[in-house]
């Protein structure tokens, strides 16, 4: 059996139509244009309001930058470790491509329990300011998109498992990776604009 | 060419009519014990109402896109009617609608639907059922993500005019007209509406971009998957910039007192943008492929010159993506110094202008191929469609101009009052007229029947069968006719200063003689009348087809 093994060519890589990634692409690209809509809302109210020579943030509301920042550090870390899930997969090495997704399962959790605290947190009431408002349209949106991420990434893990992705189709990963790296970089910018800036 | 997306013999086994002699079925390595010793139970496909709410079939998917579409634009196109019979009498109306919030609410929702539950999906279904046929695919690229499109798409199509209804609408311009929850919840279908377009449009996309044959490049596509490659990639950047209005309304909402986004006609305005220039033409894109297909197919020849015709599609969608022109964002005083207008801005000019170059270029194209077949054009109801809704979206492209011209004919007007004064005149507050309301009509209307067109260009393919062509014709009569009709009144009615939106009545003492835009108006009533009967006679002759049996020529389509 080993004889004929080592006779036997290599087996072509599987054709590539890469239609997960296309279409994932396609839904980050809109997630993205959703969050630039509403961050461009954001800004442009906060200008005006300060041009005006008024308050943009109530003045009782307690927005402290230490959970966004361990947040944002948090968000960054789970970067790492999906792109170490994908180089695993790559390699054909499934265990850690587990570990490196639950990992990163645990990375984004934990940004939603932050941010869940910091809400409670900040006394910012959604029917007293349009900074409120705008406030948690923007993070609510992400935690939505932090939820679709999870799934996505729960999903390519359990088909690792079921041995659908390997070192010649690493497609579902790398469709999750991209999607995650938006999901980080979403929150990169909103830690700038709405938390460092205020 | 023919195409077919079953194999015959395995349908034939479904069927049970496996005739084969045992010999060759044991050759072929089949199972040739009696079925009732078979202990494995057998899978039937679902039938009746099962088979449509549980397909993933694209071409199913697509036809029902097309059918509930063609449903929901004539429900739009009563609503205009409505609007037109209380418009008949300006000062009065006609007790159609109790107050000036029942108008605000059904012109809000006559543009939602004939524009998101009508054009748009009209379009999208098209491509579900012919796109993988056009690139010779099996299926769309995500089958059942295009099913869960249109279901979102549906559903929130039902609650969002249900919504509306129960004294909902996209917000209210009198205190206490409108139910707040019904608000909520229109605004929400609205955001399903724009998920499941968005999905939709995603699936189409990746089709195109992903399940084309070796050795076709996308410069190699028919000219109408062209089109939906440019019109998914606009509508990718818009829809969710829609989405992003509509989310921030809602949870303005979720306090006890809406702020500056969720109260009074607030949403209505947010989401304005979308049925108005530039956006309004990234909805009409398709409409340009379709003209390419059936015009090159009536003069028996292949669109030539393929590569400027793909440019001038692609920058038309380019110069009409309009989500950054939203007025609702616009200085609260237009007479400040620093004021921002997005409508008076430069770059509103120049997309207008943009717009309209491109569709004479494309017009050019057209001239080109037609003069290169060197015969004469073989007029079918789908040309005869292709004809008027080229015509029409050119009316919209010059009327986009005519709202921008103000600002550069004040420059004239400085140089010579004297010689054009009743003209300047005329086109003055062209920006807060009807015009406006007519363009948006012109535009979609001419989409609208754009889409027709290719229900009877590509029917073979779509329903198995071809649609009657006397009766097409019949149908293209009132169908083109009334919306010339109902964009053209429109239009002229601006130049005598009727308001934009016809819940707007501060505006009415400044209309110019009263008498003949009531005349107008009426004119454009007997339109809506006119595209509604053209629209039911489009289902009487897919509805007669249906009733015979499906032609030999079922399965060639326009580029057999």
């Amino acid at each position: 059996m080993a004889d004929i093994a080592v006779g036997t060519p290599l087996a072509a890589p599987l054709p590539r139509q890469r239609t997960l990634l296309v279409g994932t692409v396609f839904g980050t690209a809109a997630t993205l244009m959703y969050f630039a809509a509403l961050l461009a809302v954001y800004l442009r109210e906060r200008a005006d309001a300060l041009s005006g020579g008024g308050e943009w943030i109530p003045s009782g509301a307690n927005i402290q930058l230490a959970p966004p920042t361990v947040a944002a550090w948090t968000m960054l870390m789970s970067v790492v470790t999906m792109q170490w899930a994908v180089y695993s997969i790559a390699r054909d090495d499934r265990t850690h491509a587990i570990m490196a997704t639950a990992l990163t399962t645990l990375f984004g959790l934990s940004v939603v329990v932050t941010t869940s605290f910091q809400y409670t947190e900040m006394g910012l009431v959604a029917d007293e300011s349009i900074a409120a408002v705008l406030i948690y349209a923007i993070s609510g949106s992400h935690l939505v998109m932090i939820a679709i991420g999870l799934v996505f990434l729960l999903l390519m893990a359990f088909r690792a498992l079921a041995g659908q992705y390997s070192s010649r189709q690493t497609d579902g990963f790398v469709a999750a990776s991209i999607y995650w790296y938006a999901v980080v970089f979403v929150y990169v910018v909103i830690w700038t604009a709405i938390f460092v800036l205020k | 060419m023919t195409l077919t997306e079953t194999n015959p013999e395995a349908e034939a086994v479904a069927a049970g009519d496996d005739s084969r002699p045992e010999a060759e079925a044991v050759a072929a390595g089949d199972d040739v014990r009696p079925a009732t010793q078979s202990s494995a139970p057998q899978w039937t496909p679902p039938t009746g109402l099962a088979r449509f709410l549980s397909t993933g079939d694209h071409l199913t998917i697509g036809q029902l896109y097309v059918v509930f579409s063609l449903v929901l634009s004539g429900l739009a196109l009563t609503l205009g009617m409505l609007i037109g019979i209380e418009q008949a009498d300006i000062n009065g109306g006609f007790g159609v609608f109790s107050n000036a919030n029942e108008v605000f609410q059904v012109f809000g929702l006559y543009r939602t639907t004939l524009i998101l539950c009508g054009l748009v999906p009209l379009f999208l279904g098209l491509a579900t059922a012919l796109i993988p046929r056009q690139l010779d695919a099996s299926s769309v690229a995500f089958p059942r993500a295009a099913a869960a499109a249109f279901w979102t798409w549906l559903v929130g199509a039902v609650t969002h005019i249900v919504a509306t209804f129960s004294y909902g609408g996209l917000g209210s311009i009198q205190a206490g007209a409108a139910r707040e929850q019904s608000v909520e919840l229109t605004v929400l279908s609205l955001a399903l509406i724009g998920v499941g377009l968005l999905v939709g449009s995603g699936v189409v996309f990746t089709t195109l971009v992903t399940q084309r044959p070796a050795g076709m490049d996308l410069l190699q596509v028919p000219a109408f998957s062209w089109s939906m490659l440019v019109a998914t990639g606009v509508w990718l950047f818009s829809l969710p910039v829609l989405l992003a209005n509509l989310v921030i309304s809602w949870v303005d909402m979720r306090g006890a007192n809406a702020l500056g986004f969720g109260g009074g006609g607030a949403p209505f305005e947010q989401v304005a943008w979308a049925f108005d220039a530039p956006q309004v033409f990234a909805w009409t894109i398709p409409l340009l492929g379709i003209t390419a297909e059936v015009f090159t197919a009536a003069h028996r020849s292949s669109p030539k010159m393929f590569e400027p015709m793909a440019f001038i599609v692609g920058a038309f969608g380019f110069f009409s993506f309009g989500a950054w022109a939203q007025s609702f964002f616009d200085s609260p005083d237009p007479n400040a110094v620093d004021a921002h207008i997005v409508t008076n801005e430069v770059l509103f000019t120049a997309f207008a202008l943009a717009i309209a170059l491109m569709v004479v270029a494309y017009g050019g194209w057209l001239a080109f191929n037609a003069y290169s077949a060197g015969q004469r054009p073989q007029i079918t109801p789908q040309f005869a469609l292709v004809t008027v809704s080229g015509a029409l979206l050119t009316a919209a492209a010059v009327a986009g101009v005519l709202r921008v011209a103000e600002p550069a004919l004040g420059v004239l007007r400085e140089a010579d009052d004297d010689i054009w004064r009743g003209f300047f005149d005329a086109m003055d507050d062209l920006e807060a007229s009807s015009l406006v309301n007519g363009m948006m009509n012109l535009a979609i209307l001419g989409g609208l029947l754009a889409a027709v067109a290719g229900l009877f260009h590509w029917a073979p393919r779509l329903l198995g069968r071809t649609l009657n062509a006397p009766l097409g014709f019949l149908s293209v009569l009132p169908l083109a006719g009334g919306a010339i009709l109902v964009g053209a009144t429109d239009v002229l009615s601006g130049f005598f200063d009727q308001p934009r939106r016809p819940f707007e009545t501060a505006g009415i003492g400044q209309i110019d003689a009263l008498g003949f835009v009531e005349a107008l108006n009426v004119i454009g009533l007997i339109g809506y009348i006119a595209v509604l009967g053209g629209l039911a006679l489009v289902a009487l002759n897919v509805a007669r087809s249906l009733t015979l049996p499906a032609s030999a020529e079922a399965d060639q389509g326009e580029d057999a």
